[in-house]
């Protein structure tokens, strides 16, 4: 439902006034109290009804007892027969029902108005049911006429029963799968409405049981269905099969999708053509009639088609370039299009495949009115204007400019975000436009009115501008945050300003006095941080200033939380010991951040902390009493399968690692529905060498359907070097045979059974951390070569620089630093830097230098304190 | 309230609207009830146990019933009471071939009398109907009276009749009682 603007005043203004502005609840709700008045006046319980309505939607919030009143008085407007009121009444309860109780009361009313006579009721009331009706009722109650109504000759009627019947799939599924005999029997109807929606629940009831789903479309795509909505679904639901099954474009399917493009219908031919250019495989022959669909599409009188069909050119410009560039003159044609909206995506779609020489001109054309686009279309120009960057480098100046310009008009968080991020990106991927940039950046924090967003870009100026030039320019911005904005810009201002005040000698003296000045702010955070970077800064020591300046320490925040907590209530004299508390792995998230080529996220980053997999594991485990005492674990691996996907039982295995412990978590599921599993517990044997179980914490119980687990706690072996292995595994199990229906065992009688896993291994990645160095140059040194490891190896399976980077990243799974792990194209050598925490808190850096020569040769260099672990990192990869 | 409306509605010129409430335990027949008393191209084919309530229409002698045929399920007992402040008259339905469950009636139809909102009305008509009559065995219309208790309501008027809800047997002489009770009562109410 549309949503009504509390505070479009200009609206009210020339509409004549809102009769319902100022609307109080409790008067609203005070006026129900008409309901149970006798005889009933409809027209005003109408306008009563019409002003709960309006203030729910509104947003206001009515507790459960004021809810379920109002509900029961609406209950007694059901003697009224002014179908204009009952209409109301079946709004009202549906507005009703997420909150109101005891709602079970106008089942038999609504039952009788859907099987009644008045047509006007009948649809509704299945609606209205749907809302209020719960598993047990639907079973007793209603199904029969469920069924009954999905095949009613009245069209909507069906519609509705259809529509509600995907609806209670929510919370009845086993019932709506019943009644997919009425559903098969409406697709069979003249209605158009009907077919797309009996298709719907068809589609929903079978959609797990791929056979079923392939039958469906076999079936359907032979009869000729008139519903050109239904149709549109089939493609959808077929391209859906060609992707996932891989048939390729010879199929019987694929030739249903082409022929839809012959189709007399619109949409139809535009979903076809859709279809067709969005899927993986398209070669350039199957391409070309979509293509000139679309290309039709473009020329087409009406703005929606036109619209429809440069959009999804637009989105497929760096899929299939070849196939766009047909278009372009079309396209051109395009860029002075009255609508705004097709204009905008007319010029993006050129400027992604246009070449350098078009870029001028096309930004000029947009400049002149993207005042007049909404926020939505500025970001995909914005977005365009990315890839134009990372394509053609040397135009960056016109580009920027045009940013920089954008950056100063009005607009909302998400747009400036992601011009924010344009522009980062830009500066990352080009050094010549760094300067630039954080130029244009600096005079946009000046007047920037979203926290998140100036936050964020100090932190990038404290990143970037000590490594430039003269970076001395930057530190009036950043101290002009200081005096001027809100407390947590004031402290990002101040981390920024101690960055200068590590790395640039000279200009220390002067961040200390502004530091000084900081420790008088009013907020606690702002003084906490600048009398931190003051006592440091004041050691004059490179090290320390490297350490805990530059460098982030990346504790595990949920972890060290616990931890302190723990340490306060049981208070002792050692002081507390950070290095307790694991480092945090760089979350998935900021993992695709920091190797985003062109999709940064233009969402704004949401401020409450993401859990990483390692502490939200780490919450379920401390509820283990056996593991709680290892503490948190170091290293949680991501889960693997043990078994293949579609067998009796399937098990996937989660590593934690922990300071010398490994715990094996076995995450199994009983896929049969006669048995129950008790005492379940996998066996591991053979055990490499060095390796000793300490514990089997095995499953008691494991029902059809739930995923439950058992765990094995191993001590690692004394040895570094024997620390990486392949355990063989069983699962093992005593089975009770049960009642598929209850899934209650048919009797005590059990017997002992097994079941073969899949091996298990134990590589450096799963007792390695990721985390990342800024600088990555400074730790090198501090590590010191006299801990360093060298070492040749021919890697000779590789064909490229890019792929062996990727392969030694996930076989150490180390984080690479400096963007390291981008292979410039062309080169034939290539420097990989990564950084990594060993479990026992060891320090790792690793620098790969590769080049390329049959296969690809490395030169592999390992800094570590701990001797042992470079030897390890250095053996495994050999 | 001038004389000229006054006579009409003494002569029953004047057509009424006035609601009733039907309760009783559940399978009494309460829905068939109901369902007999609409004309005949009303009503519905098949009845089901009620799920809350339903709303019905019917006439009888120019007044115009609205029954609110309530669910008779002991979980759903509690909404009777929802409806007792806006109703003008009670048709209690016992299956008088349920002798077994003639106290639990008892009890309920107790509870009724006692809410405050029917104590309140002096003039509140109490129907019963000792439903089922033409099952083998049933209790007559004295035996349910006695085993309800009827003789002790003082201050209420009250009727019992054997019905047939199937049929329609018995139905007729229950209603026109309960329509000229309804008419006097109202009309007690107006002039006090
Ligand atoms: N033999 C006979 N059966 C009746 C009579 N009245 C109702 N029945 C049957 O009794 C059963 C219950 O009737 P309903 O009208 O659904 O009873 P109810 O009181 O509305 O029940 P709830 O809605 O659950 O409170 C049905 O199978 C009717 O056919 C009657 O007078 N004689
Ligand atoms: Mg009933």
């Amino acid at each position: 439902m549309i949503g009504f603007k509390r505070d479009s005043k200009k609206d009210e203004e020339d509409g004549g006034g809102n009769p319902f502005q100022n609307l109080e609840k409790t008067t609203v709700l005070q006026e129900a109290r008409t309901f149970n008045e006798t005889p009933v006046n409809p027209r005003k319980c109408t306008q009563i009804l019409t002003k709960i309505l309006y203030i729910l939607n509104q947003g206001e919030i009515l507790g459960t007892v004021e809810a379920t009143d109002t509900f029961f008085a609406m209950t007694k407007l059901f003697q009224s027969h002014d179908v204009i009121l009952r209409r109301m009444v079946y709004l009202g309860i549906k507005e009703l029902a997420p909150i109101a109780k005891d709602l079970f009361i106008v089942t038999s009313s609504l039952t009788t108005d859907m099987t009644g006579r008045e047509n006007l009721y009948r649809a509704a009331a299945i609606r209205a049911l749907c809302s209020i009706t719960d598993g047990n009722t639907l079973q007793q109650s209603i199904e029969r006429y469920m069924k009954q109504a999905i095949v009613d000759r009245n069209a909507a009627v069906s519609s509705a029963a259809l529509v509600s019947s995907l609806h209670m799939t929510r919370f009845a599924g086993e019932v709506v799968k019943r009644w997919v005999n009425e559903a098969q029997e409406a697709i069979n109807t003249d209605s158009i409405m009907v077919q797309y929606h009996a298709l719907g629940v068809l589609y929903h009831i079978r959609k797990t049981d791929r056979l079923a789903v392939t039958k469906l479309v076999a079936k359907l795509t032979k009869s000729t269905m008139k519903s050109p909505y239904a149709l549109c679904m089939l493609i959808r639901i077929t391209c859906r099969l060609i992707e996932e099954d891989d048939v390729g474009t010879n199929s019987k399917l694929f030739e249903f999708v082409q022929s839809c493009l012959r189709h007399k219908s619109e949409m139809v031919i535009y979903e076809a053509a859709h279809a067709i250019v969005n899927m993986k495989k398209t070669g350039a022959r199957e391409l070309a009639p979509a293509v000139s669909v679309l290309q039709l599409f473009c020329s087409s009188s009406k703005p929606t088609l036109r619209f429809a069909a440069v959009r999804t050119l637009n989105k497929v410009a760096m899929t299939h370039p070849a196939a766009v560039t047909a278009c372009n003159l079309d396209l051109e044609s395009l860029i002075t299009d009255a609508n705004r909206s097709v204009a905008t995506l007319a010029i993006t779609t050129l400027l992604k495949t246009g070449a350098e020489s078009s870029v001028d001109r096309l930004m000029k054309q947009i400049s002149s009115f993207v005042s007049e686009i909404s926020d939505e279309f500025k970001i995909v120009v914005v977005k365009a204007i990315r890839a134009l960057c990372l394509k053609f480098p040397r135009k960056h100046s016109v580009l920027m400019n045009f940013l920089s310009a954008m950056l100063r008009d009005e607009g909302g968080l998400e747009y400036k975000a992601s011009i924010a991020d344009t522009i980062i990106t830009i500066i990352e991927e080009n050094p010549e436009a760094k300067e630039t940039g954080l130029a244009h950046l600096c005079e946009f924090i000046e007047d920037c009115e979203h926290t998140s967003l100036a936050v964020r870009i100090l932190h990038l100026l404290g990143k970037e501008g000590p490594r430039t030039k003269q970076p001395s320019r930057y530190i009036r911005f950043i101290y002009n945050r200081v005096i001027l904005e809100n407390a947590p810009v004031r402290a990002a201002a101040v981390s920024a300003l101690a960055q200068f005040g590590a790395l640039c000698a000279d200009l220390l003296p002067n961040v200390k006095v502004l530091l000084a000045r900081c420790q008088m702010d009013t907020d606690d955070e702002v003084r906490d941080r600048a009398t931190y970077y003051s006592v440091i800064l004041n050691c004059n020591d490179a090290v320390l200033n490297n350490r805990f300046i530059v460098e982030n320490t990346h504790l595990s925040l949920p972890t060290l939380e616990k931890s302190l907590h723990q340490y306060t209530m049981q208070p002792s004299e050692t002081p507390f010991d950070a290095r307790t508390v694991p480092v945090a792995a760089i979350s998935p998230s900021e993992e695709a951040r920091l190797a985003a080529a062109e999709e940064i996220s233009t969402k704004p980053k949401t401020a409450i902390a993401t859990m990483t997999r390692e502490e939200t594991y780490a919450e379920k485990l401390r509820n283990i009493p056996q593991l709680a005492a290892l503490g948190s674990p170091f290293h949680s691996s991501p889960a693997v399968d043990l078994t293949e996907s579609e067998t009796e039982y399937l098990v996937k295995c989660v590593k934690h690692v922990y300071e010398r412990h490994l715990v094996f978590q076995f995450i199994c599921t009983n896929t049969l529905n006669d048995q129950l599993l008790e005492n379940v517990h996998v066996h591991l044997d053979p055990l490499p060498e060095g390796f000793v179980v300490a514990a089997n914490i095995p499953c008691q119980r494991l029902p059809y359907g739930e995923a439950q687990s058992c765990f094995t706690v191993l001590t690692f072996p004394d040895v570094l070097a024997i620390s990486v292995g392949s355990f063989g595994a069983v699962m093992k199990f005593s089975t009770k045979d049960c009642d598929p229906a209850t899934g209650l065992p048919d009797s005590d009688d059990s017997y002992d059974d097994e079941y073969m896993l899949e091996d298990l291994d134990v590589s450096v990645a799963d007792q390695m951390q990721k985390v990342a160095k800024a600088n990555f140059a400074a730790s090198w040194d501090e590590a010191g070569d006299e801990n360093e490891l060298e070492d040749v190896f021919a890697l000779t399976s590789m064909q490229t620089l890019d792929e062996a980077v990727k392969n030694i990243i996930q076989f150490l799974g180390m984080q690479p630093c400096e963007r390291s792990d981008r292979v410039q194209e062309g080169k034939s050598s290539h420097t990989l830097l990564l950084s990594g925490v060993f479990r026992g808190n060891h320090d790792v850096l690793v620098r790969a230098k590769l080049a390329l020569s049959e296969g690809v040769t490395m030169q592999l260099a390992v800094r570590c304190s701990d001797p042992e672990v470079s030897e390890l990192v250095t053996n495994s990869v050999g | 309230m001038g004389l000229l409306t006054k006579l009409m509605a003494i002569l029953g010129f004047n057509r009424r609207e006035v609601n009733v409430l039907v309760v009783g335990l559940n399978n009494s027949g309460k829905s068939t009830l109901v369902n007999q008393l609409k004309p005949d191209e009303q009503r519905a084919t098949e009845i089901v146990p009620t799920v809350g309530f339903n709303v019905e229409k019917f006439n009888n002698k120019n007044v115009g019933f609205t029954a609110f045929d309530m669910a008779g399920q002991g979980r759903y007992r509690e909404l009777w009471e929802h409806h007792y402040k806006d109703c003008q008259g009670i048709i209690f339905v016992v299956d008088s071939s349920d002798g077994l469950r003639l106290v639990v009636a008892r009890d309920e139809l107790e509870a009724l009398l006692d809410h405050q909102h029917i104590r309140s009305k002096r003039h509140l008509p109490i129907l019963v109907f000792a439903n089922k009559m033409d099952v083998r065995g049933a209790l007559s219309a004295v035996q349910v009276s006695a085993s309800l208790g009827l003789e002790k309501i003082s201050n209420k008027p009250w009727h019992i009749c054997a019905s047939n809800a199937m049929t329609g047997e018995g139905l007729q002489e229950g209603i026109e009682w309960l329509t000229n009770q309804i008419r006097q009562s109202v009309m007690l109410e107006e002039n006090s």
